[in-house]
């Protein structure tokens, strides 16, 4: 077991920078999600903490060591790859036994630890088969049981569940989370479902372009994101953003004009900076966070365009403007399409960002 | 749908037709032929005529021996060489890899006379370049061409330098095809690049491996040219010659349709049977 720092760490393809000097500390213990978009360098840093790219600058420990110049397979890690990377020839015990075969572990501890991460991840009806013979969900359970056979000090995941159907995803998702419990060893998981993130995580880096963006639990993320890429990353639904002018500032509020709404305005209290009158401003409110009419501190009318009713909740698409909001309905209050209604929002849920997307706090 | 079926053979007819002309019937016929006697006109059926005198023809075994000696040198010696070529165009240290693909597939294109006359140039004992070599590094010179052992060393070395290279590129296309994290996982597996290779790689290759081996050896056991044209017609004294090369004595310059026909069956029958062979003890495990 073992913690994992990152010191700015930095990571260029030639010319080309994807990393720019990230620090992460990871606890021993901890599961850590690596969340971002699409080429945000996700698999990049994790492939650096295994050994599978060099590191361009700064540097990687891993239980205390300094990994920079160790091979791979002495870092005490594991890897599960998005394409699984079984050895297609091989049955499923010849796959999990492959690495302490080839390097001579006693045949008795061999089996031990074959049947043990085959019990974890029950897999023992399918030893005798070969990759080809099985479902992407058993694949994956393989793919984790070789993983558990080298008995890592960190386990690492490349967006393992995303070759895996939905129900399957939220399944295997439920046991990876067993798995962390059972093993109690740091686990660091990349993804670029929030949703996964949420779920999984002790603590989120979020990531955007090779930058760390936010660092923290999920829902201290989900409740005060530093800025507004990581407001909109995280939660399902996204966020709803109003484009807002700046009308007035005391020395504890701003009150705000949102352009889009007839000028509706609200009173948002602040505490640190003040943004000077006339900035241009954007309001993030959840779609959970739309109250009924006089409820709040600002009602804005919208009209409904397309509703999703989930059962428990809808989702109402809103017209008002050039604005689209995701307004979030409990069953009872359902809006059928083409309905007039308002909504209201409160100023204590809702997040104020500045022009460049900092938050104001 | 029977309509169309029918309007289709119709634009395939010429294609069949050809094909039954060409193809089918010189089968069938050639089979037939090697059950009569050609010595004499007209021809008449005699089915132990020529496959009787296969089976106690000296001039056969000696071919069939030669063909099959190379057989079990040249094609393991040219495949293992192929994959090794395979295994460096594939690094992802080399530069100018498409120049060297040129370079490995270029013997392929080159035109069987001039390759020929190529070799038997560079093999001549007076001014090859190959006994210059052996000259230069103290070697006595070697008379490619007048001692059986090295005229069959020759066939061999010219077979493997005209089709290494396209085995190569085959077997590369196989090594490309092998996902790069299958050997990331085994990295972190602690197995070495030499273990990666005979653990992961050749296992994976192996349907390619076994498909250059079966062309190959339908190659070789209709091996004509080189014996042909760089040792003169299985020269020494009949020392290189194939079963390609009697069936062509046989049939065009004694005009022995007959014999020559059986000897073509012979060969078929053999290529047919090694292959099943082979293909029997590479075959997957269930
Ligand atoms: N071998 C490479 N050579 C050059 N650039 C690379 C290489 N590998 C990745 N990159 C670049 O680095 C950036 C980060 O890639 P990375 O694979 O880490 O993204 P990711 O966050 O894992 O994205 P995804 O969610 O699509 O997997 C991308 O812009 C990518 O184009
Ligand atoms: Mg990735």
């Amino acid at each position: 077991m073992a913690a994992v720092t990152l010191t700015n760490v930095v990571k260029r393809f030639g010319v080309f920078e994807v990393v720019h000097g990230a620090n992460i500390d990871i606890a021993d213990g901890e599961f850590v999600v690596f969340v971002g978009p699409s080429g945000c360098g996700k698999s990049t840093l994790l492939r650096m903490i295994a050994g599978l790219e060099d590191i361009s600058g700064g540097d990687i420990a891993i239980g205390g060591k300094v990994m920079n110049d160790v091979e791979a397979a002495d870092r005490g890690i594991a890897m599960v790859f998005q394409s699984y990377a079984l050895y297609p020839h091989m049955t499923v015990e010849q796959n999990l036994s492959f690495g302490l075969r080839m390097n001579g572990n006693p045949k008795a501890d061999t089996e031990r630890r074959v049947k043990r991460a085959a019990e974890i991840l029950r897999i023992d009806e399918l030893m005798q088969r070969r990759p080809k013979q099985l479902s992407g969900g058993q694949r994956q359970r393989v793919a984790i049981g070789r993983a558990i056979v080298r008995e890592p000090q960190v386990f690492l995941f490349d967006e393992p569940l995303s070759n895996l159907d939905a129900e399957l995803r939220v399944q295997m998702r439920v046991e990876i989370s067993r798995l962390h419990k059972e093993l109690g060893v740091t686990m660091i998981y990349v993804t670029h479902d929030q949703t996964e993130a949420m779920t999984l995580a002790d603590r989120i880096v979020v990531l955007k372009a090779g930058n760390v963006e936010q660092i923290g639990a999920p829902l201290d993320l989900y409740d005060d994101p530093a800025n507004r890429f990581v407001a909109g990353f995280i939660g399902s639904p996204k966020m709803n953003f109003l484009k807002a002018n700046v009308v007035e500032t005391s020395n504890s509020a701003a009150i705000i004009e949102l352009v889009n709404h007839g000028g509706a305005r609200l009173r948002k209290p602040l505490s640190n900076a003040f943004p000077a009158v006339g900035a241009e401003v954007v309001l993030g409110v959840r779609p959970e966070h739309f109250f009924e009419a006089g409820e709040g501190d600002c009602d804005i009318p919208v009209k409904a365009d397309v509703a999703e009713h989930l059962g428990s909740v809808s989702y109402v698409y809103a017209n008002a403007g050039p604005e689209e909001l995701i307004v979030e309905r409990e069953a009872s209050r359902q809006r059928a399409s083409g309905d007039h209604f308002t909504v209201s929002i409160k100023a204590e849920r809702s997040l104020l960002f500045d022009k460049a997307g900092a938050r104001i706090r | 749908m029977r309509t169309q079926n029918a309007t289709a053979y119709r634009f395939l007819t010429p294609y069949l037709l050809i094909f039954a002309i060409f193809w089918i019937w010189p089968i069938i016929s050639s089979f037939l032929i090697s059950f009569q006697a050609t010595r004499t006109v007209p021809w008449r059926f005699a089915p132990t005529f020529n496959w009787g005198r296969l089976i106690g023809d000296p001039a056969f075994y000696n071919a069939l021996k030669n063909t099959l000696l190379i057989l079990v040198i040249q094609v393991p010696v040219m495949i293992s060489l192929a994959i090794v070529m395979a295994v460096l165009l594939n690094s992802p240290l080399l530069k100018a890899r498409g120049l060297y693909r040129f370079a490995f597939f270029a013997p392929v294109v080159v035109g069987e006379v001039a390759y020929s006359a190529v070799f038997r140039l560079m093999f001549s004992l007076d001014f090859g370049i190959i006994n210059k070599l052996l000259n230069s590094v103290g070697l006595t010179k070697i008379d490619w061409f007048s001692n059986v052992t090295p005229a069959m060393a020759l066939i061999m070395i010219a077979v493997t330098w005209r089709w290494a290279g396209y085995n190569a590129i085959i077997i590369l296309a196989g090594l490309q095809s092998i996902p790069e994290d299958v050997y990331e996982a085994a990295t972190l597996d602690r197995v070495s690049r030499v273990k990666q290779f005979f653990y992961i790689t050749l296992p994976l290759l192996k349907p390619v491996i076994v498909f250059c081996a079966v062309l190959s050896i339908i190659g070789t056991m209709q091996l004509f040219t080189e014996p042909f044209l760089i040792t003169e017609r299985g020269g020494p004294g009949g020392g290189t010659e194939t079963l390609g090369l009697l069936l062509y004595r046989q049939g065009f310059r004694s005009l022995n349709f007959g014999y020559a026909s059986a000897v073509a069956y012979t060969m078929a029958g053999l290529a047919i049977a090694i292959t099943l062979v082979q293909l029997w003890l590479t075959r997957e495990p269930k």
